[in-house]
């Protein structure tokens, strides 16, 4: 669901969905791992964590997804991107350069993990605080949601506050307006990326904190779920990420219930086929098929 | 600056009827010949040279051509072409080991399905656009390999063994290493397919699948009725999938899901964009150096997709029009009409 | 009431909160030539967009030829024989010039892909008629000499006239201009205006928006003015101009006015 968000983030400020993100995401995760295990040291016989110790540390993590992933981004755009645009002729190119970044990102990680699981030593007791109607209140789940929200307010802050934010707004809004004004595009879209990047970085981080483990290819299997997530809640739509998010986790658990899991990707797939049948903007979302004239 | 594809056009355009019917004969001619060349420099050391002709060259290049309607003409991006593959495939693989039809009557079987495919995968995918119609289009191609894999009726993770070759034909045998009669019986349907896709492309579909890529907003002002199009695009695209699937497994004889994963989609997807979107030498021409080299070169064969990946990036921002770029591109007008 | 060739009735369009165009009626006659201005961002290239179906009517209904276009697919419109050009050149910038011209005739053929495909004979003279006819049209707007170059290279106001040419070739009945003549200078405004009227006189009704007064004024046979999204004035060129709203809505109300 948070990675939906940061796709839905992303998109929605800079109407422009970046396919690599996926890959950015995977490297948080894979950067999540390397501080833990290599900074601190962390094995899997070490003692868990606790208090201010571990508090000091996951915010060290969550720092590191955050930069790996942010400065993966700006490179991301400063390759891939930007000479695409400057260019501007053709329409696909943007999206095949993307495309390609996010195979290289991922062939990269693979060739150097050898396509293994790589496990993350656990930094924390998984106690649970409370129960509520039979299901557990666990620490980690309670922190993701917490740190997650705490990031959310920030960003919806800084967007609303500060002159890059406001600037973001406007090139999302009106990118040639945006020129006339004298806003900066290229430090606009870089600082863009650089926060998709920190925010899908964190997505990152909170993903190591529930499941311990990452593999080159997260970031095209959870990428699809959260594209999927977006689209059937709505692009561009923060309130649609958020159900969107909610329906699939709920789609996805009542399909493995009924048929199985391996069945659950083809369930998701036709109930998203038919959605956007009906409904082609998704369920809360704006026009994605809106033409401008 | 010397422009290798302007000059041939120009040399065709100059040329009257029968130095036309010279040039393509003896470009047949070449192409038919390229099985003799086997042990030459051309070696590969992979696999037999005469089998990397037929697949994957031969193959991807059938590929190419239709994926090269989908994106290169009409410019929606289609990231999941391997499902029509599959499809034509695994109706070659069921229709052949259970029943009596032969490969040329399950071809146009494994069309149909595969257009069929087209049309119900089309109709919700293409409200949509970029990014949208990409993900979707790669979900449906591994949509189709999961269902395969999951599906135990049609072979599930084991595939589908002992599918028969084509009949035998004017004496000649189809053996499973008879290679060069099944690269000559794919070179015809190549050239039937470049025959197909230049008759569309110089009328009204071509002009319509341009104006489309270009700019769809402007065509559908125009009176395009760009929808009814694309459509068309995405199902011919498919056919054309469908049909190299179905020759795919009348030639290996035997499939399994893990020969119809994403990579491949990406695969002929780098090969379009390699050799020119839109312009069928180039695309062809794209097909072969991308089919050929990765087994000719042994450390590229690992690490295959990593540098296929580099290709679409390198190709985007450096030559976005391909490596065959064209000044002029494909006549979208008959000039001989105006004589 | 036969002569008119498309009303608006009580148009309403709404996005979210803003109001675009607010209850707007007026008639066009067939072939007349009029004119729509307002100052900027009134909802002028609004009414092209709903008229041309990019959107969709929020309130009211729009007739052509006596039947709602209302609801209507926007390349069904164009068939039925409403045409425009855009504001900002949107020309298919790798085809030529003819074959943009051809690709806008396409339209009307009966010819679709599958005749293509097996050379029927219909489809190959279609395919010579059309032709033809682009040229001629292209000859027509005077810019024939650059029929084999390709758009992206021609120079701008070849391109401007391109768009005009491209519009004509759908065969409308109604061609709606948007700001044509934008970037011209004054000898080529002379001569924009000298080909709106040839066009008026070969039997087509013209929508014109156009900024420049002198231009819209000289060339109009009535103008509609429209300001905040609503009609304020429609009526012939002189009365228009001496309009107190419309000259309020262009130069505002001075301050010791209340």
């Amino acid at each position: 669901m948070l990675i939906a968000l940061g796709y839905t983030m992303v998109y929605g400020v800079l109407r422009m969905i970046n396919f690599a993100n996926s890959e950015i995401f995977m490297f948080g995760t894979f950067a999540a791992i390397i501080v833990i295990r290599d900074v601190f040291n962390f094995t899997q016989q070490s003692e868990p964590a606790t208090g201010v110790r571990l508090i000091f540390i996951l915010v060290c993590a969550l720092i590191g997804s955050m930069l790996l992933s942010g400065i993966i981004s700006i490179l991301l755009e400063l390759v891939a991107y930007r000479r695409l645009r400057n260019r501007g002729a053709n329409k696909l190119a943007p999206l095949i350069s993307a495309i390609g970044m996010s195979i290289v990102f991922a062939e990269f990680v693979r060739i150097i993990t050898d396509s293994r699981y790589v496990g993350s030593p656990r930094v924390m007791e998984k106690k649970s605080l409370a129960t509520f109607f039979g299901g557990d209140i666990r620490l980690d789940n309670t922190i993701v949601i917490i740190a997650g929200l705490i990031l959310y307010i920030i960003l919806q802050q800084f967007v609303q506050r500060t002159r890059l934010g406001k600037a973001i707004r406007a090139v999302s809004m009106n990118e040639e307006a945006s020129k006339l004004m004298g806003v900066n595009l290229n430090a606009v879209i870089s600082g863009t990326f650089l926060i998709g990047g920190l925010m899908t970085g964190a997505a990152g981080f909170f993903y190591i904190l529930k499941y311990e483990n990452t593999v080159f290819s997260i970031g095209f299997e959870l990428g699809i779920a959260a594209f999927t997530a977006a689209i059937l809640g709505g692009i561009g739509n923060i309130k649609g990420a958020f159900y969107g998010g909610i329906s699939l986790g709920l789609l996805e658990t009542y399909a493995s219930f009924f048929l199985g899991t391996q069945w659950k990707a083809v369930t998701v797939f036709l109930v998203l086929v038919i959605v956007l049948y009906f409904r082609p903007n998704g369920v809360f979302g704006e026009a994605i098929t809106q033409t401008r004239a | 600056m010397f422009n290798l594809r302007d000059w041939g056009a120009d040399l065709w355009d100059r040329s009257n009827k029968f130095t036309r019917i010279l040039i393509s004969v003896s470009a047949i001619g070449v192409a038919a010949s390229l099985p003799f060349l086997g042990g030459t420099f051309l070696n590969t050391p992979v696999a037999e040279y005469e089998s990397v002709l037929v697949f994957p060259i031969a193959i991807f290049v059938i590929m190419a051509l239709g994926l090269n309607i989908v994106i290169g003409k009409s410019g929606l991006l289609d990231l999941g072409y391997v499902a029509f593959f599959a499809i034509g495939a695994y109706t070659m693989g069921l229709l052949g080991t259970k029943t009596n039809l032969n490969s040329w009557e399950i071809l146009p079987i494994g069309i149909a399905m595969a257009m069929f495919a087209g049309l119900i995968l089309g109709v919700p995918a293409l409200r949509l656009r970029g990014d949208y119609l990409a993900i979707i289009t790669l979900g449906f191609g591994e949509i189709v390999r999961i269902t395969a894999l999951n599906l135990n009726a049609i072979g599930g993770a084991n595939g589908i063994v002992g599918i028969p070759t084509p009949p035998t034909i004017f004496g000649l045998e189809y053996t499973f290493d008879n290679h060069r009669l099944y690269y000559w019986t794919f070179l015809i349907i190549i050239l039937l397919t470049i025959w197909m896709i230049r008759r569309l492309s110089v009328r009204r579909g071509g002009r319509a699948w341009e104006s489309i890529r270009q700019d769809e907003d402007a065509a559908e002002l125009m009176g395009v009725p760009t929808f009814r199009y694309k459509i068309w695009a995405f199902v011919l695209g498919a056919s054309v999938g469908g049909a190299a699937g179905v020759l795919y497994a009348s030639k290996t004889l035997f499939i399994s899901p893990d020969n119809f994963t994403l990579q491949v989609s990406i695969l002929i997807l780098a090969c379009v964009i390699f050799g020119g979107m839109g312009n069928i030498w180039g695309v062809i021409l794209g097909a072969v150096i991308l089919g050929y080299l990765p087994d000719r070169i042994r450390f590229l064969s690992d690490a295959r997709l990593l540098v296929f990946g580099i290709v679409l990036v390198l190709m985007m921002n450096l030559r976005p029009d391909g490596v065959l770029p064209r000044k002029k591109r494909e006549k979208v007008l008959p000039k001989k009409d105006l004589k | 009431m036969n002569n008119v060739i498309l009303s608006l009735e009580n148009v309403t369009m709404q996005f979210g909160g803003v109001v675009a165009l607010n209850d707007v009626s007026f008639e066009i006659r067939k072939q007349e030539i009029l004119g729509l201005i307002g100052p900027n961002g009134a909802g002028k290239t609004t009414v092209f967009n709903v008229i041309t179906g990019v959107y969709q009517l929020t309130k009211g209904d729009i007739l052509f030829q006596g039947e709602s276009i209302q609801g209507d697919k926007r390349y069904r419109i164009t068939n039925k024989g409403i045409a425009r050009t855009f504001q900002n050149i949107r020309l298919w910038g790798d085809m030529t010039a003819l074959e943009n011209v051809v690709t806008a005739t396409d339209t009307h053929k009966k010819s679709g892909l599958l005749s293509g495909l097996f050379g029927l004979p219909v489809s190959r003279k279609e395919e010579k008629r059309d032709k033809v006819r682009a040229q001629e049209i292209l000859d027509f707007i005077g810019i024939g000499e650059y029929a084999d170059r390709l758009a992206k290279n021609l120079p701008y106001g070849v391109q401007r006239r391109l768009e005009i040419a491209r519009a004509l070739g759908t065969n409308p009945k109604l061609l709606l201009l948007d700001e044509p003549a934008a970037g011209f200078n004054p000898a080529e405004k002379v001569e924009l205006a000298e080909t709106i009227r040839k066009i008026r006189d070969a039997g087509y009704t013209v929508l014109l928006i156009e900024h420049d007064m002198s231009l819209v004024m000289g060339v109009s046979d009535r103008v509609v003015v429209i300001d905040f999204g609503q009609k304020i004035a429609d009526d012939l060129p002189a009365k228009v101009q001496n309009d107190k709203r419309v000259v309020e809505a262009y130069l505002g109300v001075p301050d010791d006015a209340s």
